[in-house]
């Protein structure tokens, strides 16, 4: 199995507050892996270290490194833009650009690359939508607003938004927490589907979610990375108390 | 403490399951008692005890389930709630092949049996000891120790050997013994069985607490 992500003694502050410590882990290709724990553990502050999110908090800064096919995304030579289009992002809640269609609103990102011929827009555009599940629902309905549209199709449109610019890894940061339990399974769906092609990074508070979808859980608790492994193995057998206190509900 | 109420349950499951076992040490034991003494209350003591085990068992996986369904579980929990439906019906199974043997105390009644009980009741006993370990460890939330239960469990499979090369000895011998010898080795059949059951609830225990899956053989 290939190593898509290495991530090498990283560490991340806002300001003089530590948020992660010393985390080290390989996030393997087309494979869904899960990070869990309470909160506060750094959870989110992990994965936008993935895309050089982070830095654009003022004050934030990282120190180690985050290997993306083998390259530290944090060497001077990297473009961040380029990055955060190879590991996209999909937020917690739904955010579609509200002035924009729906075909606006995946086309978006081509547009920004230079991408003008109309019919490979749309080409893009459609299989964006399959990919994300979404087009049969709204193929007839390309040009309405994106904020028209229910939450979890919502949701789905901004996979596809992040899907158009062939991203290499998706981060979904509690991609589900705002929806409800039918757009939820919808979303759960489409990611195992997902990593036919991509390589998935979900953050969720849902201990049952990253049981049901993920192939990799990782726990962090204070900034720290407790423990990582097979989801299944991690499920059934944590090797670190802590771990096992957390999932079974027995942490306070 | 956090999530007392479900403990509260996982707790009335183990005891619950504590109990079945012990019923099917008395089981094991009075049948034993039974067939040497030819006692037909002692047959009616454990058919009762076996209804109230198959009750019992119905009752445990129920509650099971219901955790199951409900709570989520995973890791320890998971484990233990697993291995309670597993174990509340391999408890249940001892029962069950108890009563097989008071079927034969049945049949026997008024006459003398074959030949002396010696290795037949030796395997019971060591039944008994078999349930007495995991018992303990079901009870102490422990593992087993497998050799100690894998050591039993062939002593039991060779007592069966001598059992069986005896009553086949005595059918060769005298063809009019084929009936009588027939019920004394399923006796033995049904004790070499629930030595295996046993010592397979013991790799259930060591699976629950250790998360690790052996064979105990």
């Amino acid at each position: 199995m290939e190593v898509k992500i290495s991530v090498q003694g990283l560490n991340a502050w806002f300001g003089s507050k530590q948020a992660l410590k010393d985390i080290s882990l390989d996030i393997l290709e087309k494979k869904i892996t899960a990070i869990i724990g309470p909160s506060g553990c750094g959870k989110s502050t992990l994965i936008r270290c993935l895309n050089r999110m982070h830095e654009v908090v003022p004050g934030a800064r990282v120190s180690g490194k985050v290997l993306l096919n083998g390259k530290n995304i944090y060497e001077g030579d990297v473009d961040p833009v380029d990055i955060r289009r190879r590991v996209g992002m999909v937020f917690q809640k739904p955010n579609p650009f509200p002035t924009m269609s729906v075909y606006e609103n995946v086309a978006a990102g081509l547009l920004l690359n230079g991408i003008r011929d109309k019919n490979r827009l749309s080409e893009i555009v459609e299989k964006s939508l399959k990919q994300a599940a979404l087009l049969e629902e709204v193929k007839h309905e390309l040009h309405k607003s994106g904020a028209s549209l229910s939450g979890g199709q919502q949701q789905r449109l901004c996979i596809a938004r992040a899907l158009a610019v062939e991203p290499e890894v998706i981060l979904m940061d509690e991609p589900c927490s705002d929806l409800d339990p039918i757009a939820t399974v919808k979303i759960e769906d489409l990611i195992t589907e997902l990593k036919r092609e991509y390589t998935v990074v979900i953050v969720t508070h849902n201990m049952q979610q990253a049981a049901r979808v993920s192939d990799y859980t990782a726990f962090l608790y204070l900034g720290k990375l407790i423990e990582y492994d097979d989801t299944a193995r991690l499920f059934e057998k944590p090797q670190k108390e802590l771990t096992e206190r957390y999932i079974t509900g027995r942490f306070g | 403490m956090v999530r007392e109420a479900f403990d509260r349950k996982l707790a009335s499951i183990r005891e619950d399951v504590l109990k079945m076992g012990s019923y099917a040490k008395d089981c094991v034991l009075l049948s034993m008692q039974s067939l040497k003494e030819q006692n037909l209350e002692l047959v009616e003591k454990i058919c009762k005890i076996e209804e109230e085990s198959d009750l019992l068992n119905f009752n445990v996986e129920e509650r099971c389930l219901k955790l199951a369904a409900l709570q989520q579980p995973v890791a320890r929990d998971m484990r233990f709630i697993a291995t309670m439906i597993n174990i509340s019906g391999n408890f249940e199974r001892i029962c069950d092949l108890a009563v097989k043997i008071t079927e034969i105390t049945r049949k026997t009644i008024g006459r003398p049996l074959l030949k002396p009980l010696i290795d037949i009741p030796r395997m019971a006993e060591t039944v008994g000891e078999m349930l007495d370990i995991d018992l303990e460890a079901i009870a102490q939330q422990r593992s087993v120790a497998a050799e100690e239960l894998a050591k039993r469990d062939d002593f039991i499979d060779s007592l069966y050997q001598q059992v069986y090369n005896e009553l086949l000895t005595f059918m060769m011998k005298d063809p009019r013994s084929i009936d009588d010898a027939t019920d004394l080795l399923f006796v033995a059949i049904y004790l070499e069985r629930i030595g295996d059951i046993v010592a397979k609830t013991g790799a259930r225990v060591i699976y629950m607490v250790e998360g690790k899956r052996v064979w105990i053989k």
